[in-house]
């Protein structure tokens, strides 16, 4: 009797060695997958041009210098070779491409027009998901299913039309422009979001609302706004990561470093195979720093907002 | 007149067309303008390089394309990137959802560091994968050789055989977390009821997995695989910065066609009959998932 019970704890004991083992060895894989690239990206922007060029690689810089981040943030110009480059001689200066004063204008065009994205697409996206969802007037599946059609199209069959309308309102190069594109992107999705959330704000609130005589414009502050926090601060997150990111629209709508964004001017050192590893690696790491920290923040927010739609089914 | 128009209309349709009004004053400018205008150029031969010149040749240009070799070949390159891209991303995330789906310390760590690929810009993400296939100091192939797995470092990204499974994978490895987050979604709304029921049957791991959490999770699933078909259909980033649709044309995909012809070629007509084609079959397939889908369940 005894052994059996001692029998019975040891193979609970197993198993549970077993799924904790199993758990442990699933996470430190995916931990290495997901963070090992990004790892050996911030690791090779450290390195200076002849310890990136070892065969075999260093996986951690053997002398950490921050050369290149001082280069981009100290605006200082140096010509680089493909000769002086291949040579990996430390003496020949730290293989800067020329463009390399464009990256600190081209942070701040990021920003600007990530916080604007950001801002105008939950203003013009609240309305119209507070309309759609919450008074039922005629034609809202219309409208809803024409909001939604407009992303059926691929981004890069709108470029030239829109490059045409930018052109024709003197526009191009300008950051505005890219504003306003953004838009497109951004806010059928975030009506989606907000729809879906306003949806399950329990209908009697609005009701009562609406009893005490509150406009829709004063239901819309008072009730449903405080109410959908989450789903707001998804919506701000969404808008600006994805300004952020964005590059086809940007590449073909701004052709000087007044309006370029980070993608532009780090693509440009990319395809230019004269530019240093060490350096364009430094670039990759101040374009991933804002957006990664904003994701790790607000995680939860993120995650409850983009699939706030989902979860329906 | 505008008393009758109040009467007609009453308060709700008015507030809601003023509340509607921003978005699609914007949307009119920036996406239905651009739209419409796009199909109409499909119908022209526009050809910038003979500006003086567009004549209307209805669907010709769309009879042009499906005639052209090219236009197959990357029919084929884009299938084989796409059910690639998408099956990898959706195995691997179904693993990871199941895993941040148990109980252990250090989980939400670890759900908040998968979103680490999905902020990336893909512009980073592309430089980054570059760099690890490089083929002279790459990651990549210093680890395989110190591993003993390969005796000389290997051209990744300039091998036709391969350059296609490289950009997947930088693809896959961005896309898998959201895939991820929304199977964990739908997981997470499956009763433990049914997995308790399921284990008093005698049910194992595997028995439950496939019984009671793969039917579960079937509109998650088509969710997945329907977003993540558009996206891997008409993708352009990585292809613009990793390749530029080499070597040859081994990574000559549909959006890459796009972009040639556009703004390589100068062909606006095309072009925007190409982007049709393409925005045509996302359609299409979207709407065969959710129909194969909703039949089977």
């Amino acid at each position: 009797m005894r052994a059996a019970t001692d029998d019975g704890r040891r193979a609970m004991i197993a198993k549970r060695w077993g799924r904790g083992l199993l758990i442990s060895a699933f996470s430190a894989l995916l931990v290495i997958y997901v963070a090992g690239p990004v790892a050996w990206l911030v690791s090779s922007s450290l390195q200076s041009e002849a310890d990136i060029t070892a065969v075999p690689p260093n996986w951690l810089p053997p002398k950490v210098t921050f050369g290149n981040f001082e280069a981009i943030f100290s605006n200082t110009t140096r010509e680089v070779t493909y000769e002086t480059r291949r040579q990996g001689d430390p003496a020949t200066g730290r293989f800067l491409p020329s463009g390399a004063e464009n990256l600190l204008p081209a942070l701040w065009n990021s920003f600007t027009v990530g916080l604007w994205v950001a801002i105008l697409n939950v203003v013009v996206s609240i309305t119209a998901a507070y309309a759609i969802a919450v008074i039922h007037f005629k034609g809202r599946q219309a409208a809803l299913y024409t909001i939604l059609a407009t992303r059926v199209i691929p981004d890069i069959a709108l470029i030239v039309p829109l490059f045409l309308v930018m052109r024709n309102l003197d526009l191009v190069n300008t950051r505005f422009a890219l504003v306003v594109t953004y838009l497109a992107v951004t806010v059928p999705f975030t009506i989606f979001i907000l729809i879906s959330y306003f949806e399950q704000i329990p209908r009697d609130l609005y009701r009562a609302a609406r009893a005490d005589g509150c406009s829709h414009v004063q239901a819309l502050r008072h009730v449903y706004l405080p109410l959908s926090l989450p789903a707001l601060v998804a919506s701000v997150m969404f808008a600006f990561l994805t300004s952020w990111n964005e590059f086809i629209f940007a590449l073909i709508l701004t052709q000087n470093i007044a309006s370029q964004t980070l993608p532009i001017v780090i693509s440009g050192f990319v395809m230019d195979f004269t530019t240093s590893f060490s350096f364009v690696n430094a670039a990759g790491v101040i374009a991933i720093v804002p957006p990664v920290v904003l994701a790790m923040m607000f995680e939860r927010y993120i995650v409850s907002g983009l699939t706030a739609g989902a979860v329906k089914g | 007149m505008l008393e009758r128009l109040g009467r007609q209309f009453g308060y709700d349709e008015r507030s809601a067309a003023l509340l509607v009004f921003p978005v699609f004053a914007v949307l009119m400018v920036v996406a239905v303008y651009p739209i419409v205008y796009s199909f109409y150029t499909s119908l022209f031969d526009i050809v910038l390089t003979r500006p003086w010149r567009r004549p209307f040749v209805g669907f010709g240009n769309y009879a042009r394309i499906f005639a052209d070799p090219q236009f197959w070949t990357a029919v084929q390159r884009t299938t084989v990137y796409t059910v690639v891209t998408v099956s990898i991303t959706t195995v691997m995330a179904l693993f990871v959802a199941l895993l941040l789906n148990e109980a252990f310390p250090g989980r939400r760590l670890l759900s908040a560091l998968i979103l680490l690929p999905w902020a990336t810009p893909s512009i980073v993400n592309g430089l980054m994968w570059k760099w690890i296939y490089d083929p002279g100091y790459g990651l990549l192939n210093g680890i395989l050789v110190q591993l003993g797995w390969i005796e000389k470092y290997i051209v990744w990204l300039g091998d036709p055989d391969k350059t296609l499974f490289m950009i997947a994978n930088a693809a896959i490895w961005k896309q898998m977390p959201l895939a991820a987050i929304l199977l964990l979604v739908s997981m997470k709304s499956i009763s433990n009821d049914l997995y308790r029921a399921a284990t008093v049957d005698g049910a194992n791991v595997f028995q439950r997995f496939l019984h009671v959490t793969l039917p579960a999770l079937k509109p998650g699933l088509m969710l997945v695989l329907v977003y993540e078909t558009m996206i891997s259909i008409r993708h352009f980033d990585l292809f613009l910065i990793m390749t530029q649709g080499g070597p040859g044309d081994a990574s000559y995909t549909l959006s890459w066609q796009i972009y040639v012809e556009t703004f390589r070629n100068l062909k606006f007509g095309i072009g925007a009959a190409l982007s049709y084609v393409l925005a045509l079959a996302t359609f299409i397939l979207s709407y065969l998932f959710i129909r194969g889908f909703g039949s089977k369940a």
